[in-house]
């Protein structure tokens, strides 16, 4: 089953941009503490974003006539990896590379491909997900927010919540409901591109269990919108939300989330010189984990690359991935804790707890692990 | 590719030499040298063979199919053993191409269980509806196929290339395949619910088969062992060694 999931391997030409991508990486990271690498995804940093686009280490998927780096998703995955691997701080241009750039190539108008693509492919453009609300989580398709066509364009009303990096992005691409009822449900929902400057749209920041703010509710109140403010087509947003959501759910990042701490540990485990055969068998469990997950989310980009839309493959990677990256801090703690003679560095100790606290949204953020779970067994005939 | 073209022979060999009854009396000691000699004409077992030797001088990843078939026929562990041997890897090579063999076997059996559970949630009725439409059992199956698929691609990964894996590899595609047959034979199990424990049934045949071979030749924290202690000797970050030692990216 899954067979055309097969072994594939980086083309030799795509591996150019790694030393590159590891060398901007170790200088954003260098001053870095272990735990705030470990935040790597919701580190902001809006000037490294500017400073890898001006690399050409953004939109690598993008054709060059936008800005784009033209070199498809394998030369992203590379760089995504080492920038991950280092800990670095992807949040500012996270969402808009791997995911809103991709959208509106594939459904946006030639104007607003040439206004959104170059400027995101500079890291000068910063884009959050407006999918969730607080009566939609996994139900997608039964969101409230409404955009109705006005004279000159679109009046948005409603409420998103759980947006990350709202309060720094400048555009959200949010699902909306442009027609009929949440009884609808997949049909006249629709994408809209949303200004965050514009009157109307208030963001207020959502503290998390480490005391971080990364994710917000944004309130739209009587929001006026353009009508280019849409993409793609009107009645469309469910087709074009699954397609993002293939972007958003196939890459490296769905293994790489505790890294920075495995290494943190390997690291302590050299330094106090243990190697016992238990510790051995501890740590080889992981890095087989880690290299079959590597295996597979290269064979998802081999997918990509081809053209496809890997939904199912990419739910069996994420939800693998997602398990590996949650089983890490329990048994990285159970190792610690069960060697009280050793030494641990602080750092070492506040990256366990950050891991630890954060673990449990590694598989609800981009679809909860039920709902992948789902998808995958409809791929394979059973619903 | 070539891979391609033989496995539909092979397969087709394997489903005629071996239907669940003759596989019966080969686990109750029946002699087979009449569908060995039959193997063996069909020259399938001098694949890997050099072709000074006669053989078709195949890489080893082009074996790696026709292990994998041998494991979802559950076919005779002698017959891939030959193949190795006929080889003439040397000795060291040898001990991980049997590694990587055993573990390609796993993800046939493995393939072939979640084929026949999947098909049967989707025939087997309760409270008036197939199992396979209750969440509970989908979710199971997912997990299932989740971990058929890791151990497919973790077998491909280590089997790539011209000649027999190192050490390194060989433990890498034992370990996750055998890391995989408790929870791939107990969903298999579960499934199936009593139907699966009755001899006559196939199920049997293969969650058997992948207890076995999880054994053989070492289970997984054997190999654990041997892949942490390699990744502990350095200083490689971990995404760096397995660039180097098991993706085979860095010269
Ligand atoms: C760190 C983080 C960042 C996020 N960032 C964003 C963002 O930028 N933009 C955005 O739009 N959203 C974001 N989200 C929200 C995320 O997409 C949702 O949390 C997710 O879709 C689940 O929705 P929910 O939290 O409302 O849970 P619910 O949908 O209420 O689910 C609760 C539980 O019920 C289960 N469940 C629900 N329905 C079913 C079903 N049919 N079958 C079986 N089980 C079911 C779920 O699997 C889960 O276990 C983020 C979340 C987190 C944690």
């Amino acid at each position: 089953m899954f067979d055309n999931l097969t072994l594939a391997r980086i083309p030799d030409g795509d591996d150019d941009l790694r030393q590159l991508a590891r060398k901007l990486a170790a200088e954003a990271v260098a001053e870095m503490p272990l735990d705030r690498r470990a935040r790597s995804w919701s580190g902001f940093d809006a000037d490294f974003s500017r400073k890898l686009g001006a690399a050409g280490l953004l939109g690598l998927t993008l054709p060059k006539q936008y800005g784009g780096g033209e070199r498809g998703p394998f030369a992203r995955f590379v760089v995504v990896e080492e920038l991950l691997a280092a800990g670095a701080p992807v949040a500012a241009h996270w969402i808009a590379d791997r995911q809103s750039a991709p959208l509106i190539l594939n459904y946006g108008t030639e104007a607003q491909r040439e206004f959104y693509l170059p400027r995101i492919c500079r890291g000068e453009a910063l884009f959050c997900i407006g999918m969730s609300e607080p009566g939609s989580g996994s139900d997608l398709a039964s969101v409230r927010t409404r955009a109705e066509r006005t004279a000159s364009g679109w009046r948005v009303n409603g409420q998103k919540i759980w947006t990350s990096n709202s309060l720094a992005s400048d555009y959200m691409i949010a699902l909306v409901r442009t027609s009929g009822t949440s009884e609808d449900r997949h049909k006249g929902l629709s994408q809209l591109i949303v200004d965050l400057k514009t009157p109307g749209v208030t963001i207020r920041p959502i503290e998390d269990l480490a005391g971080d703010a990364h994710f917000s509710e944004v309130f739209f109140e009587d929001v006026e919108l353009p009508l280019d403010a849409l993409i793609g087509e009107e009645g469309q947003g469910w087709q074009q939300v699954t397609a993002e959501l293939a972007f958003e759910r196939s890459g490296p990042e769905r293994i790489y989330s505790s890294v920075v701490l495995l290494d943190g540990w390997l690291a302590h485990l050299r330094a106090v010189g243990r190697s016992d055969d238990a510790t051995a068998a501890l740590v080889g469990s992981m890095i087989a984990r880690m290299a079959a997950l590597r295996a597979m989310s290269i064979a998802c980009t081999a997918r990509l690359a081809a053209g496809e839309s890997p939904v199912v493959e990419a739910s069996l990677v994420k939800d693998l991935g997602t398990a590996f990256e949650q089983d890490l801090p329990l048994a990285i703690a159970d190792d610690l804790a069960s060697h009280p003679e050793e030494p641990v560095s602080d750092e070492l100790r506040r990256t366990l707890e950050y891991i630890t606290l954060v673990a449990p949204s590694f598989s609800l953020r981009g679809g909860t692990r039920e709902i992948l779970r789902g998808i995958i067994a409809r791929g394979m005939g059973l619903r | 590719m070539e891979t391609n073209e033989l496995l539909e022979p092979f397969e087709r060999m394997l489903a005629k030499l071996f239907p669940p009854s003759r596989v019966r009396e080969i686990d109750s000691s029946a002699e087979w040298q009449d569908e060995l000699a039959e193997v063996e004409a069909s020259g399938f077992l001098d694949i890997l063979a050099p072709e000074a030797n006669g053989g078709a001088g195949l890489p080893f990843s082009a074996a790696i199919a026709l292990f994998a078939a041998l494991g979802r026929h559950a076919a005779p562990l002698g017959i891939g053993r030959a193949m190795l041997e006929r080889a003439g890897y040397g000795e060291a090579h040898s001990a991980n191409s049997e590694l990587v063999m055993l573990s390609a076997m796993m993800a046939g059996a493995g393939d072939r269980l979640l084929a026949m559970t999947t098909a049967y949630a989707n025939e087997r009725v309760q409270f008036g509806k197939p199992i396979g439409r209750q969440q509970a059992v989908q979710q199971n199956l997912a997990v299932m196929a989740e971990h058929c698929v890791a151990v497919r691609l973790t077998v491909e990964l280590a089997g790539d290339g011209s000649g027999p894996p190192d050490g390194l590899r060989a433990a890498l595609a034992k370990s996750v395949a055998s890391t995989a047959v408790p929870l791939i034979a107990n969903i298999a199990h579960s499934v199936h619910g009593a139907i699966g424990i009755s001899a006559e049934y196939d199920l049997q045949l293969f969650t058997r088969r992948l207890h076995a071979w999880r054994a053989e030749q070492g289970s997984e924290s054997r190999h654990h062992r041997s892949l942490g202690k390699s990744l502990l000797a350095g200083d490689a970050k971990s995404v760096d060694w397995l660039r180097a030692e098991i993706f085979d990216e860095i010269a």
